[in-house]
């Protein structure tokens, strides 16, 4: 299957995050992205694994080809997503981008013990934040090749 | 008639002389009136006289009281009867020398039939050895009776049955007892545990091992007054050794206020800690928290600010700019807050490391302070010493940092140097010939956010020597600054030596 970045096939993109504001500056920022990005939200961690089992009113819902996953969410948090994202055999190949304000030592060891394949603490100035998703755009939407399944 | 000892009176005289000579004791024999007849020469020694002084002398001149009385027939007993009464006990009198001194004797008595009569042997024994040894066991007694009641603990004495001997006054009042309903009890019944087994020997054991086992080590155990009520006592046992064997003195000292007190404070230790923990807790989540949406509001503005400036009024770029400014003042003193929870919680196990390295690590971080400002930096050879590297790195940081921060016009030169004082401490320094500081801040500088200038002149929360403090402090160490304004500063930390090395 086709799994570049730059082809005219949009990439589908999961923000787990509960704060507007963040998800506001992610879309902005995704914007001048050099791919076609559809960015789905998920406001808690319930949400996210009800879109991501594809339940409710998620019965249609792409899967997607990398998570941007905060830490700190209501209902179901994002430490408790990952470990269950990454023991389920048919969504552990999903990139998962760990995008929080915390800088603890426990959850960065915690995320990468439950294999989150990176971890981004969230900049505090808006410059930052622009930079870290832009980053995210040129490197794992656009340089790396990302496991795509055949959709159905 | 009876008949006489000895047949042949010169025969009798001679071998009778031999025995009292070969006798060990002054020998004097004395007859019905209380005349000296024989003596042998340990009784001329003894008294100081010539034998021809004596004999015939009345024994009232060596022994002046309480000997010739009992020879004396008087109306009611024959001279015979009154001896017997004596016969063979030891009656303790006191002897007079010639020279006039008196001496404490032991004398034993034995009738002897001659044809003069019943005549009266007396071994006359010298007893001031023995005398002075009881006189000194009597005041080592009294003493020791004195000095237990002088104790300020319940003083014990306990044989090796378990029973009490002797008391003091403090025991008395501690256990709720007269002193006679004490004595010869079983000391169980004020101390039911732990006591009377440790002085019973049992097979592995005799009771000297038992008890040397316990000597001199502070037993808690608990202790019983009359009432019924138990409290808490400390128990040090010395053996003693008597006429009826080894008995053990315990000292008890009621230890209710030292435990009340040692419970209270390892209960103010907990609530301490607990209070610590909530509050390091506390100014974390605090920061952290206040860092979301503080970000939300800095984002905002600046999204603000970088699509809207030039395009709404004057008035709207001035209220937008200040927003901003505020609100990233704002997340540096909430970085800076997170910063300084962490310090010292965030600390490794300390180690030996070469505070040299630390040092240089310290300028590599500053590496690009130091090229901007042309700082010479320049160091002594630094020890290895036991402590938190990472620590000490952050505090060299933050010291050199400030150091080439408040620069005067001159080149900036900081020297980094270090003393041992006392063999048990590293006193680091840090001098500069920067813009030095006025004696009256040196306690402000250390204190959280408190800053000697403005904004406008220098950058920064006022941080960095808080966070020194605080892990200088936590590597059990001080911290202070010997400076004077332009003349440059000082800051001087020291760190405890451990491992004495």
């Amino acid at each position: 299957m086709e799994s570049t970045g730059t082809g005219a096939e949009p990439i589908e993109v999961l923000l787990v995050e509960d704060s507007p504001g963040d998800v506001r500056l992610t879309r902005e920022a995704f914007k001048d992205a050099k791919v076609h990005i559809n960015l789905h939200v998920a406001s808690d961690g319930v949400e996210a694994m009800e879109y991501l089992g594809r339940v409710r009113n998620h019965a249609n819902a792409p899967r997607p080809d990398l998570i941007l996953l905060d830490l700190n969410l209501p209902k179901k948090d994002g430490r408790e997503v990952l470990a269950e994202l990454k023991e389920s055999p048919a969504l552990k190949s999903i990139p998962v981008v760990i995008l929080t304000t915390s800088a603890s030592e426990t959850d960065i060891q915690g995320s990468y013990q439950h294999h989150a394949n990176c971890y981004i603490t969230k900049p505090v100035d808006l410059e930052g934040f622009l930079k870290v998703v832009k980053s995210i755009d040129s490197f794992w939407l656009s340089m790396v090749k990302l496991p795509r399944v055949a959709r159905t | 008639m009876k008949k006489p000892l000895f047949s042949d009176r010169k025969e009798t005289e001679a071998k009778y002389r031999g025995l009292l000579e070969a006798a060990p004791d002054a020998m004097v024999v004395v007859n019905a009136g209380g005349e000296i007849v024989l003596l042998n020469v340990q009784a001329e020694k003894q008294f100081g006289y010539h034998r021809d002084e004596l004999l015939g002398q009345q024994v009232k001149n060596i022994i002046p009281e309480g000997f010739a009385e009992r020879l004396i027939a008087d109306g009611t007993r024959t001279a015979a009867d009154a001896l017997a009464q004596q016969i063979g006990t030891g009656i303790e009198l006191v002897g007079r020398r010639k020279d006039g001194s008196e001496f404490p004797l032991e004398i034993m008595l034995s009738p002897l039939e001659s044809p003069e009569g019943i005549v009266v042997t007396a071994a006359i024994r010298n007893i001031s050895v023995r005398k002075d040894a009881e006189k000194h066991l009597a005041q080592m007694e009294g003493r020791y009776r004195g000095l237990l009641e002088a104790a300020p603990d319940a003083m014990v004495v306990v044989n090796a049955v378990g029973e009490i001997v002797l008391l003091n006054l403090q025991a008395e009042r501690q256990f709720g007892y007269r002193r006679d309903e004490l004595v010869g009890q079983k000391v169980k019944n004020i101390i039911p545990e732990g006591f009377a087994e440790r002085l019973i020997a049992d097979d592995l054991r005799t009771a000297a091992d038992a008890l040397a086992q316990q000597i001199g080590t502070g037993i808690e155990l608990s202790a019983r007054r009359k009432d019924g009520s138990d409290f808490p006592i400390e128990i040090m046992l010395s053996p003693l050794e008597s006429t009826e064997g080894i008995l053990v003195t315990a000292a008890i000292r009621d230890i209710t206020e030292r435990k009340k007190s040692e419970l209270h404070l390892v209960k103010t230790v907990g609530e301490l800690k607990r209070s610590n923990d909530e509050l390091q807790q506390f100014a974390y989540v605090a920061s952290h928290d206040l860092q979301e949406p503080l970000r939300m509001v800095a984002s905002y503005t600046q999204l603000l600010a970088k699509r809207y400036k030039g395009r709404l009024d004057s008035d709207a770029d001035e209220f937008i700019g200040y927003a901003v400014d505020g609100s990233t003042r704002m997340q540096g003193l909430i970085q800076d807050l997170l910063a300084y929870s962490r310090a010292g919680t965030n600390g490794n196990a300390l180690h030996e490391i070469s505070s040299e390295k630390a040092l240089k690590d310290a300028l590599a971080n500053l590496r690009a302070t130091i090229q901007e400002s042309g700082a010479v930096v320049t160091h002594d050879s630094l020890p290895v010493i036991t402590t938190d590297d990472t620590q000490l790195t952050q505090v060299f940081q933050n010291l050199v940092g400030n150091a080439i921060k408040y620069r005067s016009a001159e080149v900036p030169r900081v020297h980094v140097s270090v003393t041992k004082n006392g063999g048990n401490e590293w006193t680091f320094s840090v001098q500069d010939n920067g813009l030095g500081i006025d004696p009256q801040y040196f306690e402000r500088i250390f204190v959280l956010f408190q800053r000697l200038h403005g904004r406008k002149d220098f950058k920064g929360t006022g941080i960095g020597l808080t966070i020194c403090k605080k892990i200088v402090e936590r590597l059990g160490g001080r911290i202070w600054v010997e400076s004077q304004p332009e003349k440059g500063s000082t800051f001087y930390f020291a760190l405890p030596e451990r491992d004495g090395k």
